[in-house]
C-alpha cells in the first residue's frame, strides 16, 4: 500500500478537473472517484514510491507508506513544503513514535490546482 | 474515438531528462521551428527524475577533461565504448549544468562559490524538484506539450521517419503527429525480468517502472539498428528498497563486506581497482559472494558518525525518500550496522550501460529523420542525468538542421488505419466480451521466461547457449498472442502496449546475448559457456536490425574505434 489517500483531508482541490496529484503521478495511478471527486489509488502494486503526489498535495492528504513486507507499522515520513517554497521539512517518525525532522533546501515551483489538457476536451476528463 | 492530426517541425517523444533539454535547445537555436513533446505521463514529474536527484554524476570536476572522462568510462565499461559519443557529450556537461542551474536548480557550493565534488565526476545538488524545473524551462520555451499521450509507432515511409502515432489515455483519441524531424527520448526498459519485490512492492524498482522500452520497440519495429542490448544494467542497490548505493559508497566511503566481514572487493578484485573496480565487477563481486555462500553482503558504514548518518538520510530524501523511512521502519541505524545490499533485476538502458539505438556523433539513428537521446540511445554509457541533457542538446541541434531542409512527408492513409487497428485492438476485444489475456498476465509470463532462461537474478544472471535458446523459443510465441490481449479501460490499454513493447525488447536482447560469445561484462551478462573476455574476437559492438517484412532479427558486428590513447583497462 505505497500511497494512502486520507479522504477526510482531500478537498478535491475545490472541484478541480485535473488536480495536481493526478498530474504528478508518472504512472497514471491516481484518479478521481466518480462519486465523490476525491482521489483514489488505481492500483497500489503499480506505485513506484517516488512521492511527487505526496509533496504536491496542498492538503497533505496523501501519505506514503512502505509496503508492509519492507517495513514495520507505524513508521511514517511526512514532507512539509515551507510557505516560502525554498525548503522542505521531512518529518520522520519511527515505530516507537520518536520524531526526527530534516530540513533541506529546494526550489518548489508553484502548481495550479487545475490544468487544461492539450488536445482533450474538459468533458472527457471531468466528472 | 477521434483522430487528432498535428503538424510540428520537431516532434520529441518523451518529455524527460533528455527530451526537455532538447526542446529548449531547438527553440533557442531555431526560433522559427515549432516543437511538440509527446509524453505518456505529465512532463512536470515524468520518467526517471520523478522522485528527484541528489547529485549530477557525470561532470568534469577540477583537473578532469573530456579525454580523462573517456578513459574512465572506457575502463568502467570494460574497454568497449563509442569514444566519439562519450567525448562529444562530456564537452557539453558544463554547458548543460550551468543552464539548469540558471533555471533554478540548487547546486551545493563551498564558501568560494565552487561546486562541491563527490569523487571525480560527481557534484551534489538539492534536486528534489529537478524535474519540474526542467519541465518549466521546456514549457517557457514555447513547446507544445501533449501530456498523457502514449507513443505507439513511428510514421515511416521508405525507411524515413515523419513523426509518430500515439494514443491519449485521457480520452482515447489517436494522435497523429507529423514532423519534419523526430527525436526519440523515451528512456530505457524496466520490467523485462522478474522484479526484486513482489505483491504491492513489485514496482519498488530502481529504474522507473513506467519506462517500458517504448522507444526501443518502436525502433525495432521500424527496422532501426540497435546496439549492445547484451550489456544489461544490473546495479548494486540497497537491499529491499533498491535505492542507489552511490550516495553511500561515494558519500561516506563504504567498502563492500561479506557475512564474514571480509572486504572481498579489496582482496579478490584488487587487480582491477578493488572497491573502485568497473561497475559490472562491483555487482559481479557480491553476486559471487552470495552464490558461494558468504552472503548477505553489506556496505560497511559502521565507521560513520551520527552526523554523517543524518547527512546520508538528507541526501536520500532529495532522491529516494523511501530509503529513510525503511531505516526508521526497521530500526536500522547505518552508523551502527552495515547496510545490506543486493543486485537489481536486469534493466536495458543506454545511460548507465550502452544499450540502444546505433547513432552517429550527431545522434542521428539509422533511420532518416530520426534522432535519439538519453537512455534510449546506445554506445555511450555513464551518461546519467547530465549526459542525457548533453545528448538532448546535440540531437536538438542536428534535428533542427534537418527540419530546416526537409518538408512534411505524405503519410498514406493505410499506415494510419493499420496502426489505429493495432492500438485499439485490446479495448475492442474487451468490449466484444472476448475471453483473453490481461496485460499483467502477459507481463508475468514474459518475466518468468526471462528470469528462468535468460539470466535472471535467480540464476545469478548467468546465461548459456542452451538456456538462451529455450528463452528464444518461448518468446517467439508471445507476438502471436498479442491478438488475445484485452484491456478494460485506457490505463490498461497503455499497459497492454507496454507489455507488447517489452516483448520486442526481450526478443532483441536474447539475440544479442546469444551472439556475443565472451564474457565482457561479468555480472551484467555472465556466459557460463564463454567465461572469459576475448578482445581478439569480440572487441566490437554487437548490433541488430529487425526485418520489417519478415520480422527476423539480423545480428552483426560493428568495429570499435579507439580515439583517446592509453591502456583501455586503466581508469586514468
Amino acid at each position: 500500500m505505497p500511497v494512502v489517500v486520507h479522504a477526510d483531508k482531500c478537498n478535491t482541490c475545490h472541484g478541480s478537473h485535473n488536480p495536481p496529484c493526478v498530474r504528478m503521478c508518472p504512472g497514471d495511478l491516481l484518479m478521481k472517484d466518480p462519486k465523490t471527486g476525491k482521489i483514489l489509488m488505481r492500483d497500489p502494486a503499480e506505485c513506484w514510491d517516488c512521492l511527487p503526489c505526496v509533496k504536491v498535495c496542498p492538503q497533505e492528504a496523501i501519505e506514503f507508506r512502505l509496503s508492509y513486507q519492507l517495513g514495520f507499522h507505524t513508521a511514517r515520513l511526512l514532507p512539509h513544503i515551507h510557505d516560502t517554497r525554498d525548503f522542505i521539512t521531512w518529518e520522520l517518525i519511527d515505530t516507537e513514535g520518536a520524531i526526527d525532522n530534516f530540513t533541506i533546501r529546494t526550489k518548489v515551483l508553484p502548481v495550479e490546482l487545475d490544468e487544461k489538457i492539450e488536445g482533450v476536451a474538459a468533458v472527457d476528463f471531468s466528472i | 474515438m477521434e483522430q487528432n492530426i498535428i503538424e510540428t517541425d520537431i516532434l520529441i517523444i518523451g518529455g524527460g531528462t533528455a527530451g526537455c533539454l532538447a526542446a529548449v535547445e531547438v527553440r533557442e537555436r531555431f526560433p522559427n521551428l515549432s516543437v511538440t513533446i509527446m509524453e505518456k505521463a505529465h512532463i512536470d514529474r515524468s520518467g526517471c527524475l520523478a522522485g528527484g536527484m541528489n547529485a549530477i554524476n557525470a561532470y568534469l570536476n577540477p583537473g578532469e577533461t573530456p579525454e580523462s572522462f573517456v578513459k574512465y568510462v572506457r575502463f568502467d565499461s570494460c574497454g568497449l565504448i563509442r569514444e566519439d559519443l562519450v567525448l562529444s557529450m562530456s564537452k557539453l556537461f558544463e554547458y548543460c549544468v550551468k543552464k539548469v542551474e540558471k533555471w533554478g536548480l540548487p547546486i551545493l557550493c563551498d564558501e568560494k562559490g565552487n561546486y562541491i565534488p563527490r569523487g571525480r565526476w560527481n557534484i551534489k545538488i538539492n534536486g528534489e524538484s529537478l524535474k519540474p524545473i526542467i519541465a518549466k524551462a521546456a514549457k517557457n520555451a514555447g513547446t507544445k506539450v501533449l501530456n498523457w499521450v502514449v507513443a505507439t509507432n513511428y510514421l515511416v515511409v521508405d525507411g524515413k521517419v515523419g513523426g509518430a502515432v500515439g494514443v491519449s489515455i485521457r480520452n482515447g483519441n489517436l494522435f497523429i503527429v507529423k514532423a519534419k524531424a523526430t527525436i526519440i527520448a523515451t528512456g530505457g526498459a524496466a520490467g523485462i525480468y522478474k522484479p526484486n519485490n513482489a505483491h504491492d512492492a513489485q514496482h519498488k524498482t530502481w529504474y522507473c517502472p513506467y519506462n517500458t522500452g517504448a522507444g526501443f520497440a518502436m525502433g525495432i519495429r521500424a527496422g532501426a539498428e540497435m546496439t549492445s542490448f547484451e550489456m544489461r544494467y544490473i546495479g548494486l542497490r540497497v537491499k529491499d528498497t533498491i535505492a542507489p548505493t552511490g550516495t553511500i559508497a561515494l558519500g561516506v566511503g563504504a567498502p563492500q563486506i561479506n557475512s564474514k566481514g571480509e572486504k572481498f572487493m579489496a582482496t579478490k578484485y584488487a587487480h582491477i581497482g578493488g572497491d573502485g573496480a568497473p561497475t559490472p565487477y562491483r555487482s559481479h563481486g557480491p553476486i559471487q559472494e552470495i552464490k558461494e555462500g558468504r552472503g548477505p553482503v553489506y556496505l560497511d558504514t559502521r565507521h560513520i558518525t551520527s552526523q554523517q548518518a543524518r547527512d546520508l538520510k538528507s541526501a536520500f530524501l532529495d532522491m529516494y525518500p523511501s530509503m529513510v523511512l525503511y531505516w526508521a521502519a526497521n530500526e536500522i541505524d547505518p552508523s551502527k550496522e552495515p547496510v545490506e545490499v543486493q543486485t537489481t533485476e536486469p534493466y536495458i538502458v543506454g545511460g548507465h550501460t550502452q544499450s540502444g539505438y546505433w547513432i552517429d556523433v550527431n545522434r542521428k539513428t539509422t533511420l532518416d529523420g530520426l534522432y535519439a537521446a538519453g537512455d534510449v540511445s546506445g554506445g555511450a554509457p555513464y551518461k546519467f542525468v547530465s549526459g542525457c541533457w548533453a545528448e538532448g542538446v546535440i540531437a536538438a541541434m542536428n534535428a533542427g538542421e534537418y527540419a530546416q531542409k526537409n518538408e512534411f512527408m505524405e503519410i498514406p492513409a493505410d499506415i494510419i488505419e493499420e496502426e489505429q487497428n493495432r492500438v485499439f485492438a485490446p479495448l475492442l476485444s474487451f468490449t466484444n466480451k472476448k475471453d483473453g489475456i490481461r496485460p499483467y498476465d502477459m507481463e508475468v509470463r514474459l518475466q518468468k521466461i526471462m528470469e528462468e532462461y535468460a539470466g535472471g537474478a535467480a540464476t545469478f544472471y548467468e546465461v548459456s547457449e542452451e538456456r538462451l535458446h529455450v528463452a528464444k523459443r518461448r518468446l517467439s510465441t508471445l507476438p502471436d498472442q498479442f491478438k488475445h490481449l484485452i484491456a478494460e479501460e485506457l490505463h490498461e490499454l497503455m499497459k497492454a502496449h507496454e507489455v507488447i513493447d517489452r516483448v520486442y525488447v526481450a526478443q532483441t536482447l536474447v539475440e544479442h546475448m546469444l551472439y556475443r560469445k565472451e564474457t565482457r561484462w561479468p555480472g551484467y551478462c555472465t556466459r557460463t559457456d564463454y567465461t572469459e573476455r576475448d578482445d581478439e574476437q569480440w572487441l566490437k559492438f554487437v548490433n541488430s536490425r529487425r526485418d520489417v517484412v519478415t520480422g527476423n532479427i539480423e545480428v552483426f558486428t560493428r568495429p570499435y574505434e579507439q580515439i583517446v590513447p592509453g591502456d583501455r583497462y586503466k581508469p586514468r
